[in-house]
């Protein structure tokens, strides 16, 4: 390199190093005074915070790393490659392979089961029936109601019965055709009202109480009644959600191997690994310290990869009682059984609306089928309710919700978690009474709205809110204004619809009590100035191995790609509570942070006293430490650093701030930071036939801080995209508890012809507590896609949609029903 | 990994290599694949014996006929025969057909053959062999009794070819050859009333191109399907028009397309409905697809009769 | 016993004789018999298109396509494109708009895409690309993403493999 080049390159450094150091006073100075802001509001309420968490997200970034983009990500490679390993791309010698057999009855007593045939066909090794594996199991402790295999009762159609493990795939496959098993049928539960009625047999017999009622939660605050007596207007609606499911692309699928000592390493495609490490450890009746469980690559989950599944613990099974290794991979048709999606939920919404456009009060009753077993089902129950009084100001709300039993495959946590078909109601009626007052429904959302740190009626804690910012930029980008105004004749009519929404990043209580950190990451850095950060978090495509990077690397002041993220390993990595409630970006972020700072101070201690500087004068960017004259780069760093230090390694966790409630029974649902999501749809809807086209989709979200832009929108545009699914396509649906949509083909996820154009927009609000002032992008922005897209119809077409998906029938008979009323209201 | 049942495979190169098999028992073609796969790994098929024609070259030619028309291999797969240029000029809603199956992915590898001899479909059917048990087996497959119409005798699987209805239009002939020889048989009279009993040929016969008049025939294919790929078609039709009048193939309704014709183009519409009887066979309502027929024949109709689209159509 | 076949084939350049169970699908035998794990099983099928391969060039569902097909002819998969280090530009370009999340899908999604690139005289609009990735489902992306990264290579004239700009060594490995 010549030497003016050089001289270039030394005047562009000491350029951005200015930029940077003037940016990093300029920020300083104002988080110190929105800290100082926002103590003075904290003793305002001094009963909801009772102390400050494990964060540090006061640091700036200066490393130039946090909102770089375009560059992909560091997994990012081995996945255009087709050198990611997925779990059943696994293979081990002598591996042998297990296959299920389900139930064909939805309710059903087992008389017997007869496994001899399938037992004698050769390269068959065992066969595995439930009370060879009796112990009751559950996503939450609380509600134990699961077993691997059926234990003398089958309580869906697809419910795991029997097990075959064989020495290939297509053996285990064909003898698991050979077990005759006898039943007795039992009547079914089917219907929310069935499960409701008292008379009907009890799905789950052993439980003392509560029949089909899994859970009821009812909360009530304020003063509702009196509060909607008093209203301008109120309205009462009726909605029903679909059940619908997450498709991940790869099914689920689980290897287990013994190693030494009498212990079994576990590789399970799953959201949760430590979760499922502590339900495998009860199930098998080994000690934890003895299963070691790896998540390799995973192909999405969605929130269907959060419980423990029969393949992981039949497949541990075996492998322990045969010596050797086993896989079990689920069919694709099984993973519509495996199920854990969306409760089918039917709603009553009563809502009170003053003239002026201001929320009253909210009523509000939900009932949610969900299956056979649990799952995250208790969760569910609360979700369905507290979250309701986010992102509008409201000081009386009341909310009911009924978590059922069913004889349909178990429902779960699907992206959005029991937040979705609420939101879809109060969005929906939200523009309904909007209209009704001759108010601009846009208008009413930002004039409804909470302020940054705010405290809602049922005690949730709002930190950063970027949602006025997000509602004028979705206006903006998406002609919304102008559009509103424009209305079509003839058959094709075009409408725009606006919805917003918000949603938790992690929930303040993991499922078992504990007050261990939620997170953890450990760094340790080579002579050759390669980092290697070991997390327990479950990158399921969402990027959360890049976000680890991302943090580690702004702090240390190099770029990602030098960052190698060893993840979800028990035997390597410290505990990270998974991959669910939007929580691994702000709190495995934090936990990274934690770490990286505590990395940083060495290095950054040792070159300060080379230097001869203080170590806040020590700038740490692009691979190079230095202030002012004086520069060490990366590899000296770590030389002159493990010198003196010895070996460089550093841990962060992190815990969530304990924030206390005036309201007892209320420890689901709280979540350190909510992200708030405005979005607006563009549709067509054809009266002749009812078809309804989305044509684009605006959707400004919240997410405190820009980590990396294209994993961000792509989270952004992969929300919407399901939303659109659910708003459009997407039904599981039942004959006699018979699924009619048991694969790709009939369950109809959109293809691109049925994706809109999406807009991704991204919105800073900097969270106070955020690593970096990050929050969740993964979740919330599909929470507003379906109601921007029922606004949207009825923009076009007059006709308010209680219940998705949109399907041409049920738009056509809205359409009629229409025309009706308009006929009678002109005579 | 959902296995295929287990068979032996003949994949001749020669067409008499082909002949000679066909009809004995246990015996099935295989051209794409397509449907039969997915259909053998869901135990709708066991064959002992699948005859592969995917090594016999001359299945697959498309050449003209003397008299001005084409004859199209069976073995030309949808997507040769839809970047046809002869086929997109003289038969262009042949063309706007094929693009319309599945996907891209599938027309490369699917044949207008087994399109044309494509099974009869089902909500019922067309399902995995587990599943077809919970229900206690389906009329068409195993079962005793047809879940769409339980009360009937009938299988009412529903005739799903997206090639079909146009190629009705056309006038299509089915060039069949057997060991006994080669005869014609006009398209329209390959289907059968009941969904199980499949194409009106017999066993050890072949059907080895498709055979087009001359060009000349004004006609429109459309598709109803719920996504914009994969589907397979809930309401197929193809509308001709004939001076005045014109006709109608209104498909995947039941077993066998239904045909109409009226004097007045402007009848079409109403005569394709009430010709029309859709059942269950599909997720999405019977009521709503009998709405569409009208709007969808209707709506060619308009295309048909709009002199700038005509053009662009003919 | 199933009848067993004996095919011999090309695949990813190299030579193969193999002896397979007649009723193999081409997927089971790239992933089972030859360890090519990178094509997916997603529905197995042919609803999907994860487990789209290259057979004498044209895409095609392995997962529905008898192993017996691939004899005489020439199998790419996913392992065969990233070709003496350098990446196939659309794989190039896929990673650096981040149109793969959990990437389950992605090796089918550049396999059906790749034909469009590799040929230079053709033309592709914006339907035919459409069309051609209306045949994969990607649950993660909504599409967006990966249309992105494909309209940028089909409009940049030069659709060589290492294009100067953004070509990369296919390891993980960067520099600080």
């Amino acid at each position: 390199m010549d030497r003016s080049d050089d001289l270039d390159r030394k005047a562009a450094m000491e350029k951005r190093v200015a930029e940077r150091l003037a940016a990093r006073a300029a920020k300083e100075a104002a988080q110190a005074q929105q800290a100082e802001e926002r103590t003075a509001a904290d003793v305002t309420d001094p009963s909801t915070y009772m102390g400050p968490a494990d964060t540090r997200s006061g640091q700036p970034a200066e490393g130039g790393v946090v909102g770089a983009g375009g560059r992909g990500k560091i997994d990012g490679l081995a996945k255009i490659t087709g050198r990611a390993i997925f779990a059943d791309d696994l293979k081990l010698p002598r591996m042998a392979h297990a296959k299920v057999l389900r139930s064909p009855h939805p309710h059903a007593r087992i008389v017997s089961i007869d496994t001899h045939e399938a037992l004698a066909m050769e390269g068959v090794l065992a066969v595995v029936v439930g009370t060879d594996l009796p112990t009751r199991h559950g996503a939450i402790p609380v509600v134990m109601d699961e077993t691997a295999l059926a234990l003398d009762k089958v309580r869906y159609i697809g419910e795991p019965v029997a097990c075959v493990c064989a020495t290939s795939e297509e053996l285990a496959w064909l003898a698991c055709q050979r077990i005759n098993v006898v039943y007795e049928l039992l009547p079914p539960v089917l219907t929310i009202e069935d499960a409701l009625d008292a008379d009907k047999p009890a799905i789950h017999e052993w439980r003392r109480k509560g029949g089909n009622v899994l859970r009821k939660v009812d909360q009530s605050y304020g003063d509702v009644d009196a509060a909607l007596a008093g209203s301008d207007l109120v309205l009462e609606e009726s909605y029903e959600y679909p059940a619908s499911t997450h498709v991940p692309l790869e099914a689920h699928c689980a290897v287990a191997a013994p190693s030494d000592e009498g212990r079994l390493t576990v590789w399970s495609s799953t959201q949760n690994p430590h979760y499922m490490h502590r339900t495998l450890t009860r199930v098998l009746g080994m000690e934890q310290a003895s299963i070691r469980l790896i998540k390799p690559d995973v192909g999405a989950g969605y929130g269907g990869k959060c419980d423990t599944f029969c393949s992981d613990i039949l497949s541990a099974h075996l492998a322990r009682l045969l010596g050797r290794p086993v896989k079990m991979a689920m069919e694709r048709e099984e993973v519509f059984y495996a199920h854990r999606g969306r409760h089918r939920t039917r709603m009553w919404l009563k809502m009170g609306m003053n003239k002026d456009g201001r929320i009253t009060a909210i009523d509000f009753k939900a009932w949610a089928d969900g299956g056979a077993y649990s799952s995250y089902g208790v969760v569910t129950s609360y979700y369905l309710g507290v979250f309701m009084p986010l992102p509008y100001r409201l000081d009386n709300y009341r909310f009911e919700s009924t978590r059922l039993y069913t004889n349909h495959p178990p429902a779960g946590p699907k992206r959005g978690h029991g937040a979705i078909q609420p939101r879809f109601a109060l969005e929906v009626h939200l523009d309904r009474m909007a209209r009704a007052l001759g108010l601009e429904p846009a208008d009413v959302r930002a004039n409804n709205l909470f302020p940054p740190d705010s405290i809602t009626v049922n005690g949730l804690r709002i930190t950063s809110m970027g949602l006025p910012d997000c509602l004028a930029q979705v206006r903006e980008a998406s002609g919304y204004d102008e559009k509103v105004g424009l209305q079509d004749s003839g058959p094709f009519k075009r409408g725009i619809g606006l919805a917003a929404s918000a949603y938790m990043c992690g929930a303040l209580h993991p499922i078992y009590q504990t007050d261990t950190p939620h997170s953890g990451i450990q760094l340790k850095i080579d002579r050759s100035g390669r980092v290697t950060a070991f997390t327990g978090t479950a990158d399921c495509g969402q990027g959360s191995n890049h976000m680890v990077a991302c943090v580690v690397a702004e702090r240390l002041g190099i770029q990602p790609e030098m960052i190698t993220v060893i993840e979800a390993d028990s035997d390597l990595c410290p505990v990270d509570l998974g991959s669910y409630s939007s929580r691994v970006t702000f709190m495995a972020g934090n936990a990274a942070l934690h770490a990286a700072e505590t990395m940083r101070s060495r290095l950054v201690t040792a070159v300060a006293d080379k230097f001869g500087v203080q170590p806040e004068d020590v700038l740490c960017c692009d691979g190079q430490y230095s202030a002012g004259d004086q520069a060490l780069k990366w590899t000296d760093v770590i030389e002159l650093a493990e010198s003196r230090f010895g070996t460089l390694g550093a841990t962060g966790s992190y815990r969530p701030p304990k924030i206390g409630s005036r309201f007892r029974r209320q420890s689901v649902g709280p979540s350190p930071a909510y992200s708030f999501t405005a979005q607006v749809a563009e549709v067509t809807v054809d009266e002749e036939t009812g078809i309804v086209t989305v044509h684009d989709i605006w959707a400004a979200h919240d997410l405190g801080r820009v980590l990396h832009p294209e994993i961000a929108m792509g989270q952004i545009e992969g929300c919407v995209y399901m939303g659109v699914g659910e708003a459009m396509l997407e039904e599981q649906r039942y004959r006699d508890g018979v699924m009619t949509t048991p694969s790709i083909l009939e369950y109809r996820i959109p293809t691109v012809y049925d994706t809109p154009e999406i807009h991704a927009i991204l919105v800073e609000s900097h969270d106070p507590e955020g690593p970096f002032g990050a929050k969740e992008c993964g979740e919330g922005p599909q929470l507003s896609t379906v109601p921007a897209i029922a606004n949207a119809i009825f923009h076009a077409s007059g006709i308010w949609l209680t219940h998705p998906p949109f399907t041409p029938e049920k738009v056509l008979r809205a359409l009629r029903q229409r025309d009706l009323q308009r006929a009678r209201e002109a005579t | 990994m959902l296995p295929l049942p287990s068979f032996s495979l003949l994949a001749p190169d020669r067409l008499d290599d082909v002949l000679a098999p066909l009809g004995q028992p246990g015996v099935r073609l295989l051209a794409g694949g397509t449907d039969l796969l997915p259909s053998m790994k869901h135990r709708l098929f066991k064959p002992a014996t699948l005859l592969s024609l995917s090594r016999v070259p001359e299945l697959a030619r498309i050449e003209p006929t003397e008299d001005g028309g084409l004859r199209i291999g069976a073995m030309a797969t949808l997507l040769g025969v839809r970047q046809d240029a002869r086929v997109r000029a003289g038969w262009p809603a042949l063309a706007s057909a094929c693009a319309t199956v599945a996907t891209r992915t599938i027309q490369a590898m699917g044949t207008l053959g087994g399109n044309v001899m494509l099974d009869t479909r089902c909500l019922y059917y067309n399902q995995p062999a587990g599943w077809r048990a919970s229900i206690g087996g389906c009329l068409k497959a195993e079962g005793s009794v047809c879940h769409v119409a339980p009360r009937g005798t009938g299988c009412y699987a529903a005739q799903s070819s997206d090639t079909v209805p146009s190629l009705m239009l056309y006038e299509a002939e089915l060039e069949l050859l057997s060991r006994r020889g080669s005869r014609r048989l006009a398209l329209s009279e390959l289907f059968s009333a009941d969904g199980r009993d499949g194409p009106r040929i017999e066993r050890d016969e072949l059907l080895r191109a498709v055979i087009l008049p001359p060009p000349g025939a004004v006609v429109l294919h459309r598709k109803v399907r719920p996504r914009g790929a994969i589907d397979y078609g809930m309401l197929l039709v193809a509308v001709r028009r004939q001076g005045d009048g014109g006709s109608a193939v209104i498909s995947a309704l039941g077993p066998a397309p239904v045909s109409v014709r009226v004097e007045q183009l402007g009848d079409l519409a109403q005569a394709a409905w009430k010709a029309s009887n859709p059942l269950s066979t599909h997720s999405w309502s019977s009521t709503w697809r009998k709405h569409m027929v009208r709007i969808e024949v209707a709506r060619a109709v308009a295309e048909l009769t709009t002199p700038r689209l005509a053009i662009a159509h003919g | 016993m199933p009848d067993e076949i004996v095919l011999k084939t090309t695949i990813n350049g190299e030579s193969a004789r193999l002896l397979v169970p007649a009723n193999r699908s081409l997927l089971d035998m790239l992933r089972e018999d030859l360890g090519l794990t990178g094509s997916k099983h997603g529905c197995d099928v042919g609803d999907c298109g994860a487990c789209t391969v290259l057979l004498d060039g044209q895409p095609r569902l392995s997962c529905i396509t008898l192993a017996a097909e691939a004899d005489g002819r020439a199998v790419r998969t996913i392992e065969g494109m990233a070709e003496g280090g350098l990446l196939h530009p659309i794989q190039e370009a896929l990673h650096r708009h981040v149109g793969a999340q959990c990437g389950y899908c992605t090796p089918g999604i550049v396999m059906a895409l790749a034909p469009l690139v590799d040929d230079p005289d053709q033309a592709v609009d914006d339907e035919t690309l459409r069309e051609v990735l209306g045949a994969n489902i990607c649950r993660c992306t909504g599409y967006t993403r990966i249309l992105s990264a494909a309209r940028e290579v089909l409009a940049g004239g030069d659709r060589q493999r290492g294009r100067a700009a953004g070509a990369r060594e296919p390891s993980d490995g960067g520099t600080a």
